[in-house]
């Protein structure tokens, strides 16, 4: 059985592989590959070269400090396989594919093979990440096969951890003990542990070194790296620690004898641990075959580009705003965006919204002391303002990246797609610019009338909100415009096919269309800047150099242009929406 | 076997569907390849062929979801190449697997239909619908919350909401329940007999039989017979006059039996 089950996990990935190496005789996974090989070179075989480029390996930390650091790793690891039996409430199951669970859970395979194949498995991610981990936190001196092996260890223990745990919280429920109670137990023992610490800490220990004085310098590291020692190395403390301090060992060994002398320990923590998940006679079937389930919608929904949609929904939403069944038909689509994008995003939570702005900047406004603090929310507010430009269209995917996953349906509506295109964008659109808004109101609000000596009247204040107000939601929408294209000119490269790509070449594809919309975004906004200057000139000269006057009418041209740009934009990607044939890249 | 739709004459029904000449290429692979045929009111024609015939494909098309690379669809005398909103107003189309909004409530569902096709009316069709349908009490209910007979009976009642008069269904009755097949075959029958064309892409042959006036045989995306069932049936004259649909499919396919 075991052969059965090595002869599957073989060839199902020689055969990704193939897969994956035949794709790259299109010119586009290969374009991909080659810009995705080189980043990942630049980012960690280059990195390496030039670390070891220096020449000398940069030198271990005292013992004292590793020491130290140890100790903050094995509470670091004591705290994650608490974790593991506070948070979790479902119970047991194994992660399998719906093939697997088709093939194997009807087949004659005894379940301690199933956990075999599972933990054989798991191997592969703990291997990889282990490399990764021994990569990226190369600091000590120590040697990279050791780190390696040392992570290998630690996430082997924690793997382990999470299933014998996961077992035992079915255990626990089978026998009546709710998830509460079992929560209320471990955070209850937790307490009291941490509780006995600081008695004793604070009973056999001298108060904390002072270190404002020598902050940042090293000494100050070197009094708290003291004084964390002291509060390790006394009980009960140490002794809590112990066996945690012996699964992470390796990772801190100085020189190869001590590296082989920490492995023994943890080898016998791995096999006891093993031993522990073995032999729990716990059914996990029920619950796999439930989580394999989830496990495909939240693929499907990935491969669509949809990540909100890797949680279902659990119950119906309450629409934004009552829809009558005759008008313009986009705007049902709008409707149906805004209801999947969530319960806040409703004109009634907007509103409350923007109440509370209104009464947070009248209050802190007229108080002298608050002056201050008051301007710095106000440049807080600019800043998420510009934040929200470049990360709203990535977060808000409620539009095609979202939908084209019913494609088929989509196509099928009697609309046009120009219409189309803008139901799709408007939710995202809106909540952008709704977000925009209130941040551009609290700024209005908060902003003093004196910002670094320079005088800002009020009405230079009102022009400039005014001015944000009117080019932020077309530069939204633009913004929106780019990755949706992209989804429908490219819907390869975003994952909407049947099977998902991976590897360089789709990181080098995401590496290209991230820069290509960053390229194109800028591209747009350099003759809306060049309008909005040019007007804003033109305005400043004929009033006789008033800026808060020239402000708004500069504003009104760039919006103008961004504005014919958008819809421009919307005619072509209507166009390539009534074009979008789901099947071609459903076939690649 | 009875057929309970009368064939109606050429001459006073009009063709709702109708294509030209149909040809779909998937980089050089022909899927569908000059396909010619036509529906009229009142008929129910069964796409019968074996996997990979085309049929999917033929119904994609047809219904305007993705673009022929040849030929000339037109539904309700309009084209989908030069007129496709119009053309899509007349149709509804039925894929094997119901596509649902996950966050869209059974009656948000209908709501937003209603929009997209315009139905002012739509709150009595959609109650008589949900009745029909047998789903009038999970009009709160997300799909997710359903099962996969109620999500089917779902994107029917959506796809009957503007009262469409071209009808494409793929394997409808897949995820139905015994009472569900007898609803879907009567309903079936009842929008034909209203003046719907109908258009059946199904492996279950004797499905077809119970509900179709005409039937068209595919394979390998080449239409390789098409007619009544007496007019078929004439077309092999060495099968016994009684010979059911799956002898004659075999027959025509050439595929084999089996022992």
């Amino acid at each position: 059985m075991g052969r059965a089950l090595l002869y599957y996990e073989l060839h199902s990935r020689w055969n990704r592989l193939r897969t994956r190496l035949r794709r790259l005789r299109q010119p586009k996974y290969l374009i991909g590959a080659v810009v995705g090989g080189l980043y990942f070179y630049w980012y960690f075989v280059a990195m390496l070269l030039r670390r070891s480029g220096h020449g000398a390996v940069s030198p271990l930390p005292s013992p004292e400090h590793l020491a130290v650091l140890e100790s903050v790793a094995a509470l670091i690891l004591l705290i994650v396989l608490l974790l593991m039996w506070v948070i979790p409430h479902d119970r047991a199951a194994l992660a399998f594919t719906e093939a697997e669970v088709a093939f194997l859970f009807p087949a004659p395979v005894p379940r301690r093979t199933l956990i075999h194949f599972k933990l054989v498995k798991s191997q592969t991610a703990i291997l990889f990440s282990s490399l990764l981990m021994a990569l990226l936190l190369r600091g000590g001196g120590t040697h990279n096969l050791f780190r390696a092996v040392g992570w290998w260890g630690v996430l082997s223990i924690v793997n382990l951890h999470l299933l014998g745990s996961s077992f035992a919280r079915t255990l626990l429920l089978d026998h009546g003990i709710s998830n509460w109670r079992r929560r209320l137990i471990f955070l209850g023992g937790a307490a009291v542990a941490l509780a006995a610490v600081f008695l004793s800490v604070r009973h056999s220990l001298p108060p904390p070194p002072d270190l404002l004085d020598s902050f940042p310098s090293t000494k100050s590291f070197d009094l708290l790296s003291n004084y964390a020692g002291q509060i390790f190395d006394s009980n009960p403390l140490h002794w809590l620690l112990a066996p945690f301090r012996l699964a992470v060992a390796p990772l801190f060994a100085a020189d190869a004898k001590g590296f082989l002398l920490a492995l023994g320990p943890v080898m016998a923590l791995i096999a006891i641990q093993y031993a522990w998940v073995i032999r729990s006679n716990v059914a996990f079937e029920e619950a796999s075959v439930e989580l394999s389930r989830k496990i495909a919608d939240r693929i499907a929904a990935m491969r669509s580009g949809n990540w909100q949609a890797m949680r279902k929904p659990k119950k119906g939403k309450r629409p934004p705003f009552e829809l009558r069944p005759a008008g313009w038909p986009a705007l049902a689509i709008f409707w149906k965006n805004l209801i999947s994008a969530g319960h806040f995003f409703t004109g009634r939570a907007w509103f409350s919204l923007v109440w509370i702005l209104v009464v947070v900047g009248v209050v802190m406004r007229p108080a002298e002391s608050h002056a201050g603090t008051g301007a710095a929310v106000a440049v807080l507010a600019v800043s998420l303002g510009m934040i929200t430009i470049f990360y709203g269209p990535q977060i808000l995917r409620h539009d095609f990246r979202q939908d084209l996953r019913v494609a088929d349906i989509l196509k099928m509506y009697p609309l046009p797609g120009w219409q189309m295109v803008i139901g799709e964008i408007l939710a995202p659109a809106v909540i952008l610019a709704g977000i925009q808004w209130a941040l551009i109101l609290l700024a209005f609000l908060l902003c003093p009338a004196n910002m670094g000596g320079a005088p800002v009247p009020m009405v230079l204040r009102l022009s400039i909100a005014l001015s944000a107000a009117l080019v932020l939601p077309c530069v939204d929408f633009i913004a929106l415009l780019l990755p949706n294209a992209a989804a429908l000119i490219f819907p390869a490269w975003v994952q909407l096919g049947k099977d998902t790509p991976r590897g360089f070449e789709t990181m080098g594809q995401q590496l290209i269309l991230m820069f290509g919309q960053i390229i194109v975004l800028t591209l747009s906004l350099l003759p809306a800047a060049m309008a909005g200057t040019v007007s804003y000139l033109a305005v400043w000269w004929l009033t006789g150099k008033i800026v808060a006057a020239a402000v708004v009418p500069g504003a009104l041209a760039a919006a103008l242009v961004l504005a014919t740009e958008a819809a421009f934009g919307v005619w072509l990607l209507g166009k390539a929406f009534e074009r979008f044939d789901w099947s071609e890249g459903s076939l690649e | 076997m009875e057929n309970p739709l009368p064939v109606p004459p050429p001459s006073i029904a009009a063709s709702l569907i109708e294509a030209a000449g149909l040809t779909k290429l998937y980089g050089d692979f022909p899927a569908v390849t000059d396909l010619s045929f036509s529906v009229r009111a009142g008929e129910v024609i069964g796409l019968v062929g074996p996997n990979g015939a085309g049929k999917t494909t033929t119904l994609r098309c047809l219904s305007g979801i993705i673009p022929p690379t040849r030929g000339s669809v037109k539904i309700c005398g309009r084209d989908m190449g030069t007129d496709p909103i119009e053309a899509k107003r007349n149709l509804a189309f039925f894929p094997d697997e119901p596509r649902l909004f996950d966050y869209l409530t059974v009656s948000q569902h209908l709501t937003f239909t209603a929009r997209i096709y315009n139905v002012p009316n739509y709150q009595e069709i959609a109650r008589g619908l949900l009745d029909e349908l047998e789903i009038a009490d999970k009009t709160d209910k997300l799909p997710g919350e359903l099962s996969r007979g109620m999500k089917q009976k779902l994107a029917i009642a959506c796809g009957f909401l503007h009262s469409p008069r071209a009808i494409f269904f793929d394997e409808p009755l897949t995820g139905l329940d015994p009472l569900g097949i007898r609803r879907m075959k009567d309903s079936i029958i009842k929008r034909a007999a209203a003046g719907a064309a109908i258009l059946i892409s199904s492996h279950l042959l004797h499905l077809l039989e119970e509900v179709c006036s005409h039937v068209l045989i595919l394979k390998e995306g080449r239409k390789i017979i098409d007619g009544t069932m007496d007019e078929i049936r004439s077309n092999f004259s060495e099968i016994s006059a009684g010979a059911n649909l799956e002898e004659i499919f075999f027959r025509a396919t050439g595929e084999n039996k089996g022992p």
